[in-house]
């Protein structure tokens, strides 16, 4: 099913185009590649506060509003150049382990993300205001750190696996 | 020619050797090398974006920067490690190869930027630290930006061009 999916795409008129692009590929890439340092630097200082392993004078609910338009805006960059390299190389990306596992990833890493921004929202000190919280808090960082790697690490892997 | 018999002696010494035939650890150093630059890149675009007043432009440069800086540096010595053991690894290739020679072209103008704004631009910071920037500042921002962008473009097309 997927495997004729891929071929019909891979065969379409828009695909064909970007294929013979030799510059098409590369470009949309350095794309990708500057959205997730976007949002990967956005997502880490958020998580580093969670653990307390930055020190700053600014709260954590400013950093986090500072830093939402970004974290979401770099999502969707990725999103859209996830998409064009996908009509360019459909089996490279879809029949791909790699490519799935960091499409969950995303996922897991999104709804972290919204649950911390959600929370802070209502009340700009929940995750500081009890000692549960605080341990909440700080898995959701540990978690968004490791999620982030995971994330880089499978995104290489695709050209690999 | 002297150089390129150094780069083969380089990458038939055991570790490069094993690098480029072993089937996981090319693209393992290669996932450290792109996580370090990833964070090295998005740290210091978000210093160039304050310099430029695109973001943060409420809070003190130097409070942002100290923020900031030990993790660009500590991701950038780790890029740099993993960089020179995937060169090692295909030394002559990389040696001839036109997007590497612009990648480290642009390395060492990035270099010469931060240090040109460290001893001219920051001399001043106290009167523009809690502000917009001076012009002179917001040059350097700018030149990093898009040094920096063409560093992850000339290192992305390194791939499809060895």
């Amino acid at each position: 099913m997927i495997e004729e999916f891929c071929d019909w795409l891979s065969a379409t008129r828009l695909s064909l185009m970007f294929q013979t692009a030799d510059w098409f590929v590369p470009t949309v890439q350095t794309v990708h590649i500057i959205a997730i340092a976007i949002l990967l630097i956005s997502v880490y200082v958020i998580s580093l506060k969670l653990l307390g392993w930055i020190r700053s004078v600014q709260p954590l609910a400013a950093t986090v509003a500072k830093s939402t338009p970004w974290i979401w805006t770099a999502l969707c960059v990725l999103l859209v150049t996830g998409i064009l390299l996908t009509i360019t190389e459909p089996a490279r990306e879809l029949l791909n382990w790699a490519f799935r596992l960091k499409m969950l990833m995303v996922l897991v890493l999104a709804g972290c993300v919204a649950l911390i921004q959600w929370r802070l929202r209502a009340d700009p000190e929940y995750w500081s205001e009890s000692a549960g919280h605080r341990w909440t808090g700080r898995t959701l960082g540990a978690v968004v750190l490791v999620i982030g790697a995971c994330i880089v690490t499978a995104g290489r892997w695709i050209a690999y696996v | 020619m002297a150089i390129e018999r150094f780069l083969a002696w380089l990458q038939d010494l055991p570790l490069p050797t094993q690098i480029r035939e072993s089937a996981w650890m090319f693209p393992t150093v290669e996932t450290v090398h792109v996580f370090a630059l990833v964070l090295v890149v998005g740290s210091i675009l978000t210093v160039d974006l304050r310099l430029l007043g695109f973001t943060n432009r409420e809070r003190p440069f130097s409070q942002l920067a100290r923020e900031m800086l030990p993790w660009t540096w500590s991701a950038f010595v780790l890029a740099a490690i993993a960089g020179a053991l995937m060169f090692t690894s295909k030394a002559v290739i990389y040696f001839h190869n036109i997007p590497f020679r612009i990648k480290m072209l642009c390395l060492a103008l990035a270099g010469l930027n931060m240090l040109m704004f460290h001893w001219i631009g920051v001399r001043h910071l106290p009167s523009w630290d809690a502000s917009a920037p001076p012009p002179r500042a917001r040059f350097a921002g700018g030149v990093s930006l898009v040094l920096w962008t063409t560093i992850v473009a000339t290192g992305r097309w390194i791939g499809f061009t060895t």
